[in-house]
């Protein structure tokens, strides 16, 4: 279904809104395989520090990365909203994003999508973007998923 | 034609003729004279030569057919088998190889034409055949008789493609009949029967050349008796034949509805039918004193005489029939496929355990019918899924067979003496591992050979046989599978290696005085760390080692040296027997849930902490008269212990080879089966996590890799 609207639409895409803290970010929806409910995640030790752990989704061990600790911000608070976004990347190796909610799926022009500037955000989160989107009166800064879950520095 | 659907079968058959031709070539290099081998060769170079032309692999065909042709003068003892002949011969199955891997990797044959060595096989046919007839001259007229008669007994592909007269393609005239046979026809004629000697060609476009010799068997069969056919009829079911085959038929019918019939059969593409008459039977029939004074070579004479009784048609067919094997090719995908549902069921299966154990909580476990069944269920999936890993393991045979030909090559090269002996090498292993452990092994062997085995005059030196060797043993032990390669050489130098680090920068001097000689030796599994003093063709360019310990390790295995120096060495290799499922103790440290494989694990103890000893203030026990090293689990995984500094430990004893530990954890739950799944990518497992499980509630636990954490 979504990649059909997507051929259609040449020049649009379509997200997901998430939000996390007061910010609102888009997730390219050709990531997303599925949006599950907060469960329990078991702690693997020694990891980097902004993966909570691994989850069993219908048998699948995934591991999960806190999007908050990933961006520097607060630990997460988890409320009756928090979901995991399950995304696949690839054909073999899924990821889950914990974000505090999912608010709604967003279609959105590329001309509606300005390269992120410089200035303003600092040079840590500006790689994880690929540009801000506008809906509305809102600002929907879209998300670079390869560079969000892959760990460049520490891979070296 | 569209020959694609039977590519696969095609390489899986390539590959094991060319692995047996290796392993032939092998013991006709130290045996020249050996009949069955030298026959075995010719049998297995002329089904490649069959199965390539099939597949339209030109320059394949063309090697083997000269093989053939080598091997046929060989056979027929025109020429003799010289060191040379085997150097080139080996060359050759170099290149079927390349070819091979060409066919498999890019789909073509590659722009090699083999031209070059092609034109040496033929030299050999040309030279062999001409020197032994000046050398012995008094030999040769004697030689030429059995050599004629062999030679139209050969599933003849040389003949046909030139001549087109019909004599020479009905080539039931070239039978030879025994004694027995020539009564049966004789007996038929004078009874009034018809005997025809007949040749049926099969169209070349036919792929079930066996279906349809079988069909016109059968037809035939209907309307008489076969008296002998060439091939033979196992041989032709096989589908060891060319294009064509040739019988005697007894029949009261005429020729013409024989041939009718014959004709009927679809991709037939002709058929020769005559009569026969009783002198062209009898004058083609071989006397027993003629096999027994015309053959020069004495081997030559043991295989025709042996051969006798079953058949009179050539020794090739005959010689190697290989016991009919009751087994069916499966495509590993399918297993692994087999295999993930098997997994399924046993998450299934524990999830149902655990229920079954809340609902006993509720009802007290009064009169609760689910417990035997679930039981019962328990069973039937732990034999299943042993019968599913049986069905994927793989003796290491299949990886062993290729070293002894390596061993040759490299001490040729390296101007060495090695003797390689291979034991266990009926030990079976899951395939995906038998797929993964060639090259690591390669690569330990040759290392053997470069750095381990000393050259012949070193060896005298110090008084050891001039021959060196190297072990290659494999066994299972508990839940591992260990291969062992060991040299009888030099050993490792610790101190080279000392001096060699520092030199790198690898290690400094400081660092150097305290380390153990163990440890010194580890450097050798550093990448970019070689000690070859020459950076040689085989070994030494530095890439060693640390990949085969990175090779082993994806493996979920570990590799360990042990050295004497002078005395040699012995490169460790242990393996998990399955990738897949593992038996399992359930411990809890904390509030977290790990599991510890069954197999490495010894005892399990109840320590008081007086029992605690410190040495070089690490924490260790006095157990049965071993001091074991005490791991607390809670530390290395940051875990808040939930019991108390002055609790008694509990302690799994694990083992590692001889090497063993104990693990300090809070409880322990229970053994429980569990489905070894990757933790996923993107996050960095830590080596000390082997992998997860998803445990009967549906919560993840991990599973501890025992080997690292030793």
């Amino acid at each position: 279904m979504a990649e059909a609207v997507a051929a259609n639409s040449v020049e649009s895409k379509q997200y997901i809104v998430v939000v996390l803290g007061s910010e609102h970010y888009g997730v390219d929806i050709n990531f997303i395989d599925n949006i599950v409910r907060m469960q329990s995640i078991t702690r693997v030790p020694k990891v980097q520090p902004y993966f909570e752990g691994v989850i069993n989704l219908r048998g699948e061990v995934i591991p999960v990365m806190s999007l908050r600790k990933r961006f520097g911000l607060e630990p997460d608070e988890v409320t009756g909203k928090t979901r995991i976004l399950i995304l696949k990347p690839e054909a073999q190796g899924s990821i889950g994003i914990i974000v505090d909610s999912v608010k709604e799926v967003l279609t959105l022009a590329n001309d509606n999508i300005d390269k992120p500037s410089a200035k303003g955000i600092d040079d840590d989160k500006a790689n994880f973007l690929t540009g801000v989107g506008k809906n509305g009166d809102e600002l929907v800064s879209i998300l670079n998923i390869m560079e969000v879950i892959q760990d460049k520095e520490e891979e070296e | 034609m569209d020959v694609s659907q039977y590519l696969e079968i095609f390489i899986d058959e390539t590959k094991e003729h060319l692995q047996s031709l290796n392993e032939q070539l092998l013991v006709l290099e130290k045996e020249p004279e050996n009949a069955d081998t030298i026959n075995e060769i010719f049998r297995a170079a002329h089904s490649l030569k069959g199965m390539a032309g099939t597949m339209g692999y030109k320059i394949m065909q063309e090697v083997t057919h000269k093989w053939e042709d080598v091997f046929s003068e060989v056979r027929n003892g025109k020429m003799k088998v010289t060191p040379d002949l085997v150097d080139v011969l080996f060359k050759g199955l170099d290149k079927l190889e390349t070819i091979l891997d060409n066919i498999i990797n890019a789909g073509n044959e590659g722009d090699d034409k083999c031209e070059e060595l092609i034109a040496q096989l033929i030299g050999f046919v040309n030279g062999g055949g001409a020197a032994p007839a000046a050398a012995a001259p008094a030999a040769a007229p004697k030689k030429k008789a059995p050599a004629k008669t062999a030679a139209p007994a050969e599933p003849a592909a040389v003949a046909t493609e030139t001549k087109s007269e019909d004599s020479s393609k009905e080539k039931f005239r070239q039978f030879k009949y025994a004694d027995f046979e020539q009564h049966a026809i004789n007996k038929a004629i004078d009874e009034g029967t018809n005997a025809f000697g007949i040749t049926v060609y099969i169209q070349e476009s036919c792929l079930l050349k066996a279906a349809r010799a079988f069909m016109v068997f059968k037809k035939l069969e209907e309307m008489g008796t076969i008296a002998k056919s060439e091939p033979a009829v196992q041989d032709i079911e096989d589908e060891r034949f060319d294009l064509d085959f040739s019988m005697v038929f007894l029949t009261k019918e005429g020729a013409d509805r024989v041939k009718q019939a014959i004709m009927n059969v679809s991709e037939v593409e002709c058929a020769y039918v005559s009569a026969l008459s009783k002198d062209e039977v009898e004058s083609a029939t071989i006397k027993e004193e003629s096999a027994q004074t015309d053959s020069g070579a004495a081997d030559a004479t043991a295989t025709a005489t042996e051969n006798k009784p079953t058949a009179t048609q050539n020794a090739a067919a005959t010689a190697g029939k290989p016991v009919v094997n009751r087994s069916v090719r499966v495509d590993i995908e399918k297993l692994d496929d087999l295999m993930n549902l098997v997994s399924e069921l046993i998450i299934a299966k524990n999830g149902l355990v655990s229920l079954n154990a809340q609902q006993d909580e509720v009802n007290h476990a009064v009169g609760n019918a689910m417990g035997p069944q679930i039981e019962y269920l328990e069973r039937i999936t732990t034999n299943l899924h042993q019968s599913v890993m049986k069905v994927r393991m793989v003796p290491l045979e299949s990886v062993f067979n290729r070293f002894p030909r390596m061993i040759r090559d490299v001490s040729k090269s390296l101007n060495k003496k090695i003797n390689l002996v291979i034991s266990g090498e009926e030990t079976e292993l899951d395939r995906t591992v038998i797929d993964e452990i060639g090259d690591p092994l390669t690569h330990l062997l040759r290392n053997a050979a470069d750095h381990g085995i000393e050259t012949a005059e070193e060896r005298a030196k110090t008084n050891k046989p001039e021959v060196g060797t190297i072990n290659l043993n494999a066994y299972q032990e508990g839940n591992n599978v260990v291969i062992e390669v060991k040299d009888d050489g030099n050993g490792i130098d610790v101190e080279k290696v000392k001096r060699k680090a520092i030199e790198k920068g690898t290690i400094s001097k400081e660092q150097s005085e305290v380390m153990t000689d163990k440890e010194i030796i580890d450097l050798l599994f550093k990448p970019s760390f070689s000690t070859a003093e020459k950076v040689s063709e085989l070994s030494g360019r530095g890439v060693g080692l640390d990949v085969v310990k990175t090779n082993i390790e994806k493996l979920g295995g570990d590799v360990e040296v042990r050295t004497v120096l002078g005395g040699g060495s012995n490169f460790i290799v242990r393996l998990p027997l399955t990738l897949a499922i593992i038996q399992s103790l359930m411990v809890e440290i904390g509030t977290e849930k790990y599991a510890i494989p069954l197999g490495s694990i010894q005892t399990i103890e109840d320590i008081p902490v007086s029992d605690l000893k410190y040495v070089q203030s690490r924490e260790v026990i006095h157990l049965r008269g071993s001091v074991i090293p005490i791991i607390r689990l809670n530390q290395i995984l940051d875990i808040e212990s939930t019991k108390g500094a002055d609790d008694n430990l509990t302690v799994v004893i694990v083992s590692k080879g001889d090497k063993l530990a104990g693990f300090v954890v809070d409880n322990l739950i229970g053994q429980q089966e569990i489905v070894i799944k990757s933790i996923g990518k993107y996050i960095e497992s830590p080596k000390m996590i082997s992998g997860a499980t998803i445990l009967g509630d549906g919560e993840v636990a991990l599973i501890l890799d025992v080997n690292t954490l030793v």
